[in-house]
């Protein structure tokens, strides 16, 4: 059976461990740092007389920790577990692997140190200091190896669609941070040119290489967790191109309005409208997630449905009509939290809870934190998503006349905001409970006195009631 | 799908369409504007930031100004930006050529500041903006770390620059609160935001209306429908 512990799970182990680690340390660390910021947002005098800690840098903190920490060491960790399995043999040029993790790691960790102490970017997604880029770049580069290893020795010749979604990440993301950083930082472009890349740059870190690592891990799990064959599964690689063609037009949404050329807005609606194509096509072949039962079903089912539901409210807001609403409100921070936190993270979690038995062969160190940190995520992202919206709502009408001062507007949003800083805090008690939750399994590992596992995988993924 | 060399080469073709229409479509539109050449003023606009501005500006972004404060006033018509006074005019491409920074910013927590220094009908002027960062208000922070706290009395002098304070962020007695050279710059820079020179893409235009639309109107002076651009009131 396909979907024992296998030789080549255990053999791939160290650099796995190490990504998801790391990973996992950077989720615990994003989450203080957005809580921080999110007190901030409603009370801003809370710690705002350190420099470090003052709003703009911090919120900048918290989503470079939570993009190139989490996102991007978890997403990697689980690309090249997928792209392992599917090539049937152990992980190839581990030593790349982890000595490309190693360093990433520590870029990121300067970065941060850089934007707390003054060299932030001022760009969303890409608060990276210029100085790290080169470093990011190649470890990104040489972890990737080892997954393009993989991917040209996979067994069977044809790829399946979690493996499309593996190697575009892989490959994408050295490229537009390479173009970003000639144009934003070695040859800066003049004026308003530099929103536009710098929206490009988002655009396609989400479009580009975020979406599809969780993607990747969602088209692997549903069929193995449901032992069942992806409904409409001829229709995938149409989904994959509509996403790798249509996504990085769609980052002038935000410039609806501003002082840049009409056709970017107009460009952007199009592509929004026409990325649900791709949306329907990933809520059909993935529906199966729906019915099922385990816990990685449950975290890539809440995943799939939040990223649904995040692209429908991005071809929304990319109209005029409604943008005039909520261009420039919390909406977009609400947003953003659904793709990044509800969309992406979910469908890594899922896979976390998937992959992790399988590649140390012990089964989860508790039960309850598995369950917990299930509830606490969907809980918190519900809350966290529904409070901004909730101060957008508030935030917008309040701009709209023009009578209302931005004091008023604060006081207004004030309940919306602490609740969204409750919803931080519950995310993250969840995120500390799987941080545990690892520790405690990969742990296991040094114990030799535990047989390795004689029970099947599914059996130790610690199913949900 | 079968093949390697076709979907690498899928997704370099994907980059570069999006790369090549988006951002060097617009690179190739606004890379190379030039400033415009006011014969009536003799000379060119936008101007040159003045050195202090040009340091302001590193001091906005390193605290992460923008992520509260956007740098760009909409078109008349769409949204709220005239009506709230940020500007009688929407921002354009040829404001920001200049700026080796610009901040157009994503979030409007607080007020649009592209306009801040001619803001009617009272701009703040560079004392009440120091002492704003100062105090902060109820949705802003203050930033105290900018300022300096001296003592004065026998032996050290009045500094010509301290903050003349009122209410509850009064100093205790004997001492004085003192801008930084940050904080000077900051506010040097947020002084030098304004748009006050009309060019002539910053006003759309607005075709006339048609002949046949309203007959009764046909007669009236043509010269009346000029000033159209000028109000707030949208025509879509």
């Amino acid at each position: 059976m396909k979907d024992e512990v296998t030789a080549a799970d255990s053999s791939s182990r160290a650099p796995l461990l190490v990504l998801l680690l790391a990973a996992l340390a950077w989720l615990v660390a994003a989450g203080l740092l957005g809580l921080v910021a999110s007190i901030q947002l409603h009370s801003p005098r809370f710690l705002s007389d350190c420099p470090v800690l003052t709003y703009g840098r911090m919120a900048a903190l918290a989503e470079t920790a939570f993009v190139y920490g989490w996102l991007a060491n978890a997403g990697l960790a689980l690309a090249l577990w997928i792209l392992g399995r599917l090539a049937g043999e152990p992980l190839r040029a581990q030593g790349w692997a982890v000595g490309g993790a190693v360093f990433w790691n520590l870029g990121v960790a300067a970065a941060l140190g850089g934007v707390a102490t003054g060299d932030a970017t001022g760009f969303a997604l890409l608060g990276l200091p210029a100085y790290v880029h080169m470093i990011l770049l190649f470890s990104y580069s040489a972890i990737a190896v080892t997954g393009i290893l993989s991917w040209s020795g996979r067994m069977r010749r044809v790829p399946y669609a979690s493996q499309w979604y593996a190697a575009a990440a892989l490959f994408t993301f050295p490229w537009i941070l390479s173009i970003a950083h000639v144009m934003l930082f070695s040859a800066p472009a003049r004026g308003v040119v530099q929103a536009v890349a710098a929206g490009w740059y988002a655009q396609c870190a989400w479009t580009l290489w975020l979406a599809p690592l969780g993607l990747s891990v969602a088209y692997y799990v549903v069929p193995r967790a449901t032992g069942r064959v992806l409904p409409s599964y001829e229709f995938a690689s149409l989904g994959f191109w509509c996403l790798v063609f249509v996504g990085g037009l769609t980052g002038g949404r935000h410039l609806l309005g501003g002082p840049v050329p009409a056709w970017i807005a107009s460009v952007a609606v199009v592509s929004a409208a026409l990325l649900l194509f791709h949306v329907l096509i990933v809520f059909l072949n993935l529906r199966g997630c729906f019915s099922g039962g385990g816990i990685a079903l449950r975290f890539t089912a809440f995943g799939i449905a939040a990223y649904a539901v995040g692209a429908l409210a991005d071809a929304a807001t990319s109209f005029h009509g409604v943008a005039a609403q909520t261009q420039f409100t919390y909406f977009d921070e609400a947003a953003r939290q659904l793709a990044l936190y509800g969309a992406v993270s979910t469908m890594l979690f899922g896979g976390i809870y998937f992959a992790v038995p399988r590649i140390t062969g012990r089964a989860w160190f508790s039960a309850g934190l598995v369950r917990a940190h299930l509830l606490l995520t969907i809980g918190g992202i519900l809350l966290l998503a529904g409070a901004l919206c909730g101060a957008a709502l508030v935030q917008g009408r309040d701009l709209a006349d023009s009578a209302v001062a931005f004091a008023a507007i604060a006081h207004h949003t004030r309940p919306w905001l602490a609740a969204a800083t409750a919803a931080q805090a519950i995310l993250l008690l969840g995120n500390m409970a799987l941080a545990m939750n690892f520790v405690g399994t990969a742990c296991r590992i040094l114990n030799v006195s535990e047989p390795a596992s004689f029970n099947p995988p599914s059996a130790m993924e610690a199913h949900a009631p | 799908m079968r093949n390697d060399a076709v979907f690498f080469l899928g997704l370099c073709a994907a980059l570069a369409i999006s790369w090549t229409g988006i951002v060097l479509g617009s690179h190739a539109q606004l890379g190379f504007l030039a400033p415009y050449y006011d014969d009536n003023q003799g000379t060119s606009f936008p101007q040159w930031m003045p050195g202090a501005a040009a340091q302001g500006q590193l001091v906005y972004r390193d605290l992460g100004c923008a992520a509260c404060h956007t740098q760009q006033v909409r078109r008349p018509g769409f949204g709220y930006d005239q009506a709230r006074g940020w500007g009688e005019r929407q921002s354009v491409a040829r404001d920001y050529i200049y700026q080796p920074f610009p901040q157009l910013g994503l979030a409007r927590v607080g007020p649009d500041l592209a306009n801040i220094a001619d803001r009617k009908p009272t701009a703040p002027d560079e004392e009440d903006l120091l002492r704003m960062l100062y105090a902060g208000s109820e949705g802003m922070p203050p930033y105290r770390f900018l300022f300096e706290e001296r003592r004065v009395g026998a032996g050290a002098q009045h500094s010509d620059l301290a903050l003349k304070l009122t209410g509850a962020p009064e100093p205790r007695p004997g001492w004085e609160i003192v801008p930084s050279a940050r904080a000077r710059a900051l506010v040097a820079y947020l002084a030098s935001l304004k748009t006050t020179y009309d060019y002539p893409e910053a006003f759309p235009f607005v075709p006339p209306k048609p002949e046949g639309a309203l007959p009764e109107k046909a007669a009236a002076p043509a010269p009346a429908a000029a000033p159209a651009p000028a109000k707030s009131g949208g025509s879509p």
